[in-house]
């Protein structure tokens, strides 16, 4: 398929589990998973923007991430 | 005897009560399409398709229970009227449990990065097996990273 975006697999949860978001049982036959949530890292490695959502059907739109993107770029969309 | 056999017609002749069935119906599918609509954020982030048809649904199993019961020498329905609202009772209870509670179960998370903290490095193989580390990600303009589950 193609992708325009790598999408990794992390199958021991291991960076969930450094990124605190790990969601115990919570996968089919109760395996470990990841609850969605969503960061704008930036080029230098700083998080900008954090959701963790409160609800796991409710996941941030695109332009949640494109606004935080710009916020973070003084409101410039390259 | 002529009387008995009398009411016995009537009986017979009594109307269809047809917002019982159409009701219940309607409630099966406030229930089963939840699939379907819970693919459109818009239809998701709040579920009111599902809660709409569910209202329909059990406000035509009021009406026809209304009829079955107020005038049950003209309409059917008190046998199956009542088992299919208990049962959608049940089935709407079901509902709004998953959807206001078990879907709220969130870990809370308080060791998540925070914004203005530095992102945890990390190296994970991608969907072509290589191998990719976050900085690699970052150049030139940042990354979205997305944690998520199921397929929406």
């Amino acid at each position: 398929m193609g992708f325009a975006f790598p999408l990794l697999s992390d199958a021991d949860a291991a960076v969930i589990r450094r990124y605190d978001v790990l969601h115990r049982g919570a996968g089919p036959k109760n395996a470990d998973i990841a609850r969605p949530a969503e960061f704008y890292v930036d080029a230098s490695g700083k998080v900008h923007w954090v959701n963790l959502t409160e609800n796991i059907a409710v996941r941030a739109r695109p332009e949640q991430a494109l606004n935080a993107i710009d916020a973070a770029k003084g409101g410039r969309r390259d | 005897m002529g009387l008995a056999r009398g009411f016995g017609k009537i009986d017979m002749k009594r109307k269809w009560n047809w917002p019982i069935w159409i009701g219940f119906i309607i409630v099966l599918g406030g229930l089963f399409t939840y699939e379907f609509f819970a693919q459109f954020p818009f239809t998701r982030d709040f579920p009111w398709v599902n809660l709409l048809l569910f209202g329909i649904g059990v406000t035509l199993l009021l009406v026809g229970l209304f009829r079955a019961f107020g005038r049950p020498q003209v309409y059917r329905g008190k046998v199956f009227g009542s088992l299919f609202a208990t049962i959608s009772l049940f089935l709407f209870a079901f509902f709004a449990y998953e959807i206001f509670y078990v879907l709220r179960q969130v870990p809370l998370s308080a060791q998540a990065p925070r914004v203005g903290e530095k992102a945890p490095e990390f190296l994970l193989p991608d969907q072509n097996g290589k191998s990719v580390a976050l900085t690699e990600l970052l150049s030139p303009n940042g990354a979205v990273l997305i944690f998520y589950r199921g397929h929406w």
